[in-house]
């Protein structure tokens, strides 16, 4: 097996769907009689996520910040600096763990590991590759909205532990944030449930392949999606805390926020958290709206641009490029907006995003019936 | 209603010029400014691009008379001791003795040909307290006291932040300083010899 | 049955039954909060601590407290000769350090009663008016970092950096010069300053309207800036508030044009007020435009400047300067128009000494740090760091 799956790995586009049964094989893999097949598989969207925050979570969003300044950003450790989120991590590392005297000590630690959690539950139902997803849940982008909602309650643990004023006021506004944008991002999801007729994630980006490549995708399907497209992306920022809605943790009001005494191996745990979850609606507002897995280049009769460039790997290929793509606009548009207020947040979120969410979800509807 | 679709718009389009802008630095950051000092005719060429400079292997260039670290020319030092009293948070200590008359060649003259009358065996400058605002190198009448361009000299030891300029050993200081009040007491003696000797004269 | 606690708001009724104690009602009123924001707090602007109470999110009462960077400025002064005060008042408000020094030295030039040589009030504009731009780009940069926004920080800070350079080049120092001397200049401009200078007002035009597109007009911080922190210009003048805040609220007050000092009155400039178009009068907003409105104002004096300019010819920086500076008798009250406001020096002289017995500074940001209390009552904390935001504070000046 493992000669042919190397070969495989070389050549990736003449992939078919032998790595389902690689990944098959190995959730049968058990050593002394306990399944450390299905560990491996479990713990490969955790290696992906470290991986991902530390190359271009982290060193990226330092890199592209700093560009947009007229800065060089990270330069001396290794070249370009590329190192540097090795040098942080090991300092993190090594760190004191302190947890502040008067602070709640079991809801101190059991926060970040609940925000932890909660960013990475979702990666379970994310189709990386036509063979490759965690859980084929029929119910996908569902549990996928609805597992988000557990981070709020890793903030306010983290927030009302801390016994700290400002970590106070930044739960307290993140949970108010997080469950009103929950409702524009699920309706405008549902449009794109609407189009598909299914909540489930692989099928979502099955609907959407073909040999048109991006053609294919709901975005390009009808006007209208673009409306809840749009949606989902703001509500995402906010439900992520991304500036401009990122009041949770306003650097310049809140101190940090809801992590303001958190330092050392928690706070990293919560760095990585956010980065998890931004990977994750850049790759659920993809596969809903961008064809998850699917190739964007169309066959153009003999140049088979779409075969060629389709296959598992191929696939993990294409949803990583499009999350970077998505986590890039979020980096530039956090490097050029100012914050907006609690009440004007709430503004966006009940005034503007939920009339617009229902009336593309009407819209749709109607597109969906009347337009085939 | 049109007020709300209003600001929808203003929102967006603002939002999108803001856009525009970062994203034209970001692709703008292929260019760098480089490290040309104000003096440098080309200065104003290259205004887009990256301005950081990484810091210990480029600089920005200090201009000649850039008042930073202090230092003494003691060799020019005449021991006037102005510089001393004009510092406004007394950063100087200096110590001076007085040259004596068969050393006066060995002490030596100043660039401009004035003849040094001290010598300085203490000349300190706390470079840690000193707020580089050059008034003492302006009342310095042999202009021996000067701030040079150097802007870096950080050090780990709060005591290597004094500078030591003096211009003897505390050896050769004591013997000048034996010297000197030898002399003096010699003065002091034949001084009171003679006044002793106008008053035998007086009494006769 | 007996009732214990009652009618305080905020507690809660009980009653005692036999030996139980029972809650019969809950006063919803809350309990208020002390939040101390700073002196370590990232949008104080340095070591400023306000002591908010605060109901949730927002502010009942915001008292600002200070001395944490008191370096006793004025006994300082009363213990160095004239001229030793110079670089103490760089370091008053190291933003501008040339604009103090310009303070300082007419004070007591009109202590002395002397004659400036024309060149020497050509530099003086010129470096004065340098570092208003460079004062002005942090308080506009700051602000976008108090509303969240970091890139037009460095942007401001970019164009900075060469203001810095340019008076380094002409002074010796980046921020705390020593350059304007009681009677005249440290050293005259070096030769190519000039062109230098003009390059530089070319260069930044382009460089502000883009901050203006990037910041001042994006609607997110158009939305955080109107209407808040308004202050009435009766209120104002009462609080004795001087420069862009009093301007925010639509008076036109600038001393360079109404207690002219030096060659100002020689200069075309306008005072720029808020018209009430672009923003409420007197909030946030008006505060920052007339900040930005100035910084193009400070470009047309320093081209006019540089086209007046008396030739170098027979110019000595230092002619005017009195060798030994011991001035009769008297007092004498100077101000001059500073970035942030009207900075006055009150000098007594006893007629013998060489040293001020008396040198105080009437700070701006300290008289406009004073209204705190009436503009924050009722804000939101967000709202709060807008107006701290926008009184630009530098705790040099407010605690001397």
């Amino acid at each position: 097996m493992s000669t042919t799956a190397l070969s495989q790995f070389s050549i990736p586009f003449l992939m078919g769907n032998s790595l389902n049964a690689w990944s098959e094989a190995l959730a049968g893999f058990y050593l002394f009689g306990l399944p450390l097949g299905l560990v491996i598989i479990a713990a490969i969207p955790l290696v992906f996520i470290a991986l991902y925050s530390l190359t271009y979570g982290v060193y990226g969003e330092r890199k592209i910040s700093a560009f947009m300044q007229d800065r060089l950003g990270p330069m001396e450790v290794g070249k370009w600096g590329i190192l540097q989120t090795i040098a942080d991590i090991l300092k993190l590392l090594q760190k004191e763990d302190i947890v502040p005297a008067s602070a709640d000590k079991f809801l101190f630690v059991v926060g970040p590991g609940i925000l932890f959690v909660g960013s990475f539950l979702a990666f379970a139902v994310l189709p990386f590759s036509p063979a490759f997803i965690g859980a084929n849940l029929n119910v996908g982008l569902f549990y996928a909205l609805g597992i988000v909602a557990i981070e709020v309650v890793g903030i306010l643990a983290a927030g009302w532990g801390s016994n700290n004023k400002w970590s106070l006021y930044g739960a307290v506004r993140s949970v108010a944030q997080i469950v009103s944008y929950e409702i524009p991002a699920a309706i405008a999801l549902l449009c794109g449930a609407m189009m598909a007729g299914t909540l489930d994630m692989q099928k979502i980006t099955m609907l959407q392949s073909g040999t048109y490549g991006f053609a294919h995708f709901y975005l390009f399907h009808s006007p209208i999606a673009w409306l809840p497209f749009l949606i989902y992306f703001i509500a995402s920022l906010a439900e992520v805390n991304r500036a401009p809605f990122d009041i949770p943790e306003a650097e310049s009001e809140l101190v940090a926020g809801y992590f303001t005494e958190y330092s050392g191996m928690k706070f990293a745990v919560i760095f990585l958290a956010e980065y998890g979850s931004m990977f994750m609606v850049s790759a659920i507002i993809s596969i809903v709206f961008l064809g998850g897995w699917n190739s964007p280049l169309p066959n153009l009769g003999a140049i088979a641009l779409n075969d060629w460039t389709s296959g598992p790997v191929w696939g993990a290929f294409w949803i990583i490029s499009k999350g970077f793509f998505f986590i890039f606009i979020q980096m530039w548009l956090r490097w050029t907006l100012p914050r907006l207020r609690v009440d004007q947040l709430m503004y966006l979120c009940w005034k503007v995003l939920t009339p617009f969410a229902f009336v593309s979800f009407v819209l749709t509807a109607i597109w969906e019936i009347y337009i085939p | 209603m049109s007020e709300y679709f209003g600001n929808i718009k203003t929102g967006a389009v603002t939002i999108a010029t803001g856009m525009g802008i970062t994203l034209k630095h970001f692709f703008n950051a292929v260019h760098r400014k480089g490290d040309a000092g104000l003096d440098d005719a080309n200065y104003f060429r290259q205004v887009d691009g990256l301005c950081t400079l990484q810091y210990p292997r480029e600089v920005i260039p200090t201009p000649p008379h850039g008042r930073y670290r202090l230092y003494n020319a003691v060799e020019d030092c005449i021991g006037c001791g102005q510089c001393v009293r004009a510092c406004p948070i007394s950063c100087i200590t200096m110590e001076t003795i007085k040259v004596a008359p068969d050393d006066l060649a060995v002490c030596g003259k100043t660039s401009d040909g004035q003849q040094k009358k001290f010598w300085i065996p203490v000349f300190d400058i706390d470079v840690a307290k000193c707020m580089t605002c050059g008034i003492c190198t302006t009342v310095c009448p042999t202009e021996c006291l000067f701030h040079t361009p150097v802007s870096d000299f950080s050090e780990f030891d709060r005591d290597n932040m004094i500078y030591h300029f003096g211009n003897l050993t505390r050896l050769e200081a004591e013997a000048k300083r034996r010297k000197l009040a030898d002399i003096q007491a010699k003065a002091q003696a034949e001084k009171a010899k003679k006044a002793a000797e106008t008053n035998t004269e007086s009494h006769e | 049955m007996q009732e214990l606690d009652t009618a305080v708001p905020g507690s809660v009724r009980v009653t005692r039954q036999s030996d139980k104690v029972v809650i019969i009602e809950k006063d919803l009123a809350t309990e208020q909060m002390v939040l101390a924001m700073g002196p370590q707090h990232p949008s104080t602007h340095g070591v400023l601590k306000l002591e908010c109470l605060t109901d949730g999110e927002v502010i009942t009462e915001a008292e600002p407290c200070l001395g944490y960077l008191h370096r006793c400025f004025e006994k300082c002064c009363e213990n160095v000769d004239y001229p030793a005060v110079v670089p103490y008042t760089d370091r008053l408000d190291y933003l501008a350090g040339m604009n103090s020094e310009f303070a300082y030295a007419i004070t007591v030039e009109k202590l002395l009663d002397i004659e400036i040589p024309r060149r020497v009030e050509f530099i003086r504009v010129i470096v004065a008016e340098l570092n208003r731009i460079a004062s002005h780009l942090v308080a506009i940069g700051t602000y976008g970092i108090d509303l969240g926004a970091f890139t037009p920080f460095l942007f401001c800070f970019r164009d900075r950096e060469i203001i810095l350079g340019l008076l380094e080049w002409a002074s010796g120092a980046r921020m705390l010069y020593n350059y304007i001397w009681v009677g005249g200049l440290a050293y005259d401009v070096p030769a190519d300053f000039l062109t230098r200078v003009k390059e530089f007002v070319n260069y930044f035009r382009p460089k502000a309207l883009e901050l203006c597109n990037l910041l001042t007009e994006n609607e997110i911080f158009v939305k955080r800036t109107w209407g808040i922190g308004i202050m009435p210009a009766d209120v104002a003048i009462n609080y004795g508030w001087s420069g862009p805040m009093l301007r925010g609220s639509g008076v036109k007050w600038d001393l360079r044009r109404n207690d002219p000092y030096s060659i100002y009155p020689e200069l075309d400039f306008k005072v720029p007020v808020p018209d009430g178009k672009h923003s409420v009068i007197g909030d946030c907003l008006s505060r920052h435009l007339v900040r930005a409105w100035e910084m193009d104002e400070s470009l047309k004096i320093i081209e006019q400047c540089i086209d007046k300019m008396p030739s170098a010819e027979g110019f000595n920086p230092r002619s005017a300067i009195p060798k030994r500076i011991r001035p009769k008798a008297g007092e004498v009250y100077g101000r001059a128009e500073n970035p942030r406001g009207e900075l006055g020096f009150y000098i007594e002289s006893d007629g013998k000494s060489t040293k001020p017995v008396r040198c105080k500074a009437r700070s701006s940001c300290f008289v406009n740090l004073s209204a705190m209390k009436d503009l924050s009552k009722g804000q939101l904390i967000p709202d709060l760091v807008a107006i701290i935001g926008s009184i630009d504070i530098v705790l040099g000046e407010v605690d001397r």
